[in-house]
C-alpha cells in the first residue's frame, strides 16, 4: 500500500478494515506495520484516497 | 500508577463513560491520544432531544448551534418528501426516524463532557496513546500508554474502550471487531458558510450519482452555516470526489472540512471479557442506515461506566459479572439495530429508479391514509420493491 500523508485526515476508517490489524493511526499519520499484503481493504474506504494499492499506481 | 477503571478515548463513549464510573465513586483515568479533546470532529453533529435525558443535563446554548423541526428526502430524480414535526417519535439519526432534535458544536459538545466528568472526579490524560492492554490469565489489568515518548503502564480493574471507529484495543482484548470494509460509510463533510437554508430543517439526498451507497446531508447550524457531506459505500470514487460535487451546486465558501468512517455493521457479537467492555463506534453501537451514533453511544457508554463501578464495588470484574453491560444495552438497542441492518441490506439493492417509484407514491398518497389496496397495487408495478418487501417480511 503506498500512503500519501499530504492527503490523510486522520479519521482511521482505514484501521477499523485492516484484516491483520496492522495499520495505526497516531495523531497526523498512519503507520503501516510489516506485513501489509496489499489488499485493498483500506483503500476503499479511505474518504481522501490517502492510501493507493500498489498495483494501481 | 493503579486505577479502578481506565477510560480509553475521551470523546462521546470516553467522557460519558468516564462521568458515569466516577459518579458511583471510583477512581478513574480517561486517556485520550489527541493534544485537544473533541477535535477534529469527524460527525455531521445531530442528535435527538433525549439524549440529554439520557445524560440527565439540560441542553445548553453553549454547545447547541440549531434545533431541528423536521426532514427532507430528495429522490435521485429531485422529488421530495418532507418529513415533520409529529410525524415521528421525536428521534432524530436514532431508531431510523430522522426528523426533530438538535445540531450540536461538537467541539464544544465533547470538551464539557470531558469538563463535566473530570469536575467529578476523573483524572485525565490528554496526548497519550495507549498502545497495549496488559493482561494476567487472558484477564485485562491495565493499558500500556506512551505520552511524549514515555512509555508507562497503568494498571486497572476495567478498561473500558471507548477508542472510535480506529478501535484496535477490542480485538487486542480477544473479541473479533474486524470490520468489513462494505460495511463502513466512507465520509467527507464541508462546513459551509452562505448557505440559503431553512435554519431547523434536515436535508437528506439519495441516488448513485449524488453518494452510493449512502447519502448525502446539509445539517444547519444556524447563520446559513451547514454541515454539508456525504458518505458512500463500495464506491471506485472517494468520499471527497462526491463532496466537491455535491457543494458545487452552493454558492457557499468552506471553513472546515471533515472526513470519517462510519461502522455500519450492527453492533458487535460481544461487547465484554474479563476486565474489559468496549462502546460506541468501537462496539458496533451505530444505526446501520442513518449513521447515527451520538445516541446509542451516549445510552451505551452511561451503562459501561455504571456497571464497571458496581462490579468493583461488588470486587468481582470477571467477564460474567461485566456481562451485564451487554445484556443491558442490547435491551435497549439491539432489536432496532438488527431491524436497522436488515433494512439497510434491503436498501442497498434499490435502484434509483426504485427509490424515485418510492418517492413518487408517497408524494402523491398521504401516509396516514395509505390503503393495502394502492399500496398491493403500486407493488404489482415494481416486482423489485415487492421481492424487497417479501424479503424484509
Ligand atoms: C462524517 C460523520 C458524520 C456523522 N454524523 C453523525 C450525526 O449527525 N449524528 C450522530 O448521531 N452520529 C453521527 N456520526 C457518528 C458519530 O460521530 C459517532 O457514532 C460517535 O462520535 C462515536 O463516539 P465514540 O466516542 O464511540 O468515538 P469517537 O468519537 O471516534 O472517539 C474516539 C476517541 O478515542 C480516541 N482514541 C482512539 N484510539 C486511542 C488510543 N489508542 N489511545 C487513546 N485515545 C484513543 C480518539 O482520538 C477519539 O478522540 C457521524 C460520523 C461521521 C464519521
Amino acid at each position: 500500500m503506498r500512503y500519501v500523508v499530504e492527503s490523510c485526515g486522520y479519521c482511521g476508517a482505514c484501521v477499523a478494515v485492516c484484516s491483520n490489524k496492522l495499520l495505526e493511526l497516531t495523531e497526523n499519520e498512519i503507520i503501516i506495520r510489516e506485513g501489509c499484503k496489499n489488499c485493498g481493504r483500506c483503500e476503499k474506504v479511505c474518504p481522501l484516497g490517502a492510501l493507493i494499492s500498489e498495483d494501481a499506481q | 500508577m493503579k486505577y479502578d477503571v481506565i477510560v480509553v478515548g475521551g470523546r462521546i463513549g470516553g467522557s460519558i463513560s468516564s462521568l458515569f464510573a466516577s459518579r458511583n465513586d471510583v477512581d478513574v483515568l480517561m486517556i485520550e491520544k489527541r493534544q485537544e479533546i473533541g477535535s477534529p470532529v469527524q460527525c455531521a453533529e445531530g442528535t435527538t432531544f433525549s439524549t440529554f435525558e439520557t445524560l440527565e443535563m439540560k441542553p445548553s446554548k453553549k454547545y447547541i448551534c440549531s434545533e431541528i423541526r423536521g426532514a427532507q428526502v430528495h429522490a435521485p430524480d429531485g422529488r421530495t418528501m418532507k418529513v415533520e414535526e409529529g410525524m415521528t417519535d421525536g428521534n432524530i439519526l436514532n431508531n431510523n426516524t430522522i426528523s426533530e432534535g438538535y445540531v450540536l458544536d461538537r467541539r464544544v459538545f465533547d470538551k464539557y463532557l470531558a469538563i463535566e466528568s473530570a469536575k467529578v472526579g476523573t483524572d485525565v490524560m490528554v496526548k497519550t496513546t495507549v498502545k497495549d492492554l496488559i493482561r494476567k490469565e487472558g484477564k485485562v489489568c491495565g493499558v500500556v500508554a506512551k505520552h511524549l515518548g514515555e512509555t508507562m503502564e497503568i494498571k486497572a480493574d476495567v478498561v473500558i474502550a471507548a477508542d472510535g471507529v480506529e478501535s484496535n484495543l477490542a480485538y487486542k482484548s480477544g473479541i473479533n471487531s474486524i470490520k468489513n470494509p462494505d460495511d463502513i460509510c466512507s465520509c467527507a463533510q464541508y462546513e459551509l458558510v452562505g448557505l440559503d437554508i431553512d435554519p431547523n430543517l434536515l436535508e437528506f439526498y439519495f441516488g448513485r450519482t449524488v453518494a452510493p451507497g449512502g447519502y448525502s446531508w446539509i445539517f444547519p447550524k444556524g447563520e446559513g452555516i451547514a454541515n454539508v457531506g456525504v458518505g458512500v459505500r463500495n464506491s471506485t470514487e472517494t468520499a471527497y470526489y462526491y463532496l466537491k460535487k455535491f457543494v458545487s451546486k452552493f454558492d457557499a465558501t468552506p471553513v472546515e472540512l471533515n472526513i470519517g468512517g462510519v461502522p455500519l455493521s450492527g453492533p458487535m457479537d460481544k461487547t465484554y471479557n474479563d476486565g474489559f467492555l468496549v462502546v460506541g463506534d468501537a462496539a458496533g453501537q451505530v444505526d446501520p442506515i442513518t449513521g447515527g451514533g451520538i445516541h446509542i453511544t451516549a445510552s451505551c457508554a452511561r451503562i459501561a461506566g455504571e456497571v464497571a463501578a458496581e462490579a468493583i464495588k461488588e470486587e468481582n470484574v470477571s467477564s460474567m459479572s461485566l456481562k451485564r453491560y451487554d445484556e443491558l444495552w442490547r435491551d435497549e438497542f439491539e432489536d432496532n439495530l438488527k431491524t436497522s441492518f436488515k433494512f439497510r441490506k434491503a436498501f442497498d439493492k434499490l435502484s434509483d429508479s426504485d427509490m424515485n417509484a418510492l418517492a413518487e407514491f408517497f408524494e402523491n398518497n398521504d401516509l396516514e391514509k395509505i390503503s393495502k389496496l394502492t399500496t398491493l397495487k403500486f407493488l404489482g408495478k415494481h416486482p423489485n420493491l415487492l421481492k424487497l418487501l417479501k424479503d424484509l417480511l
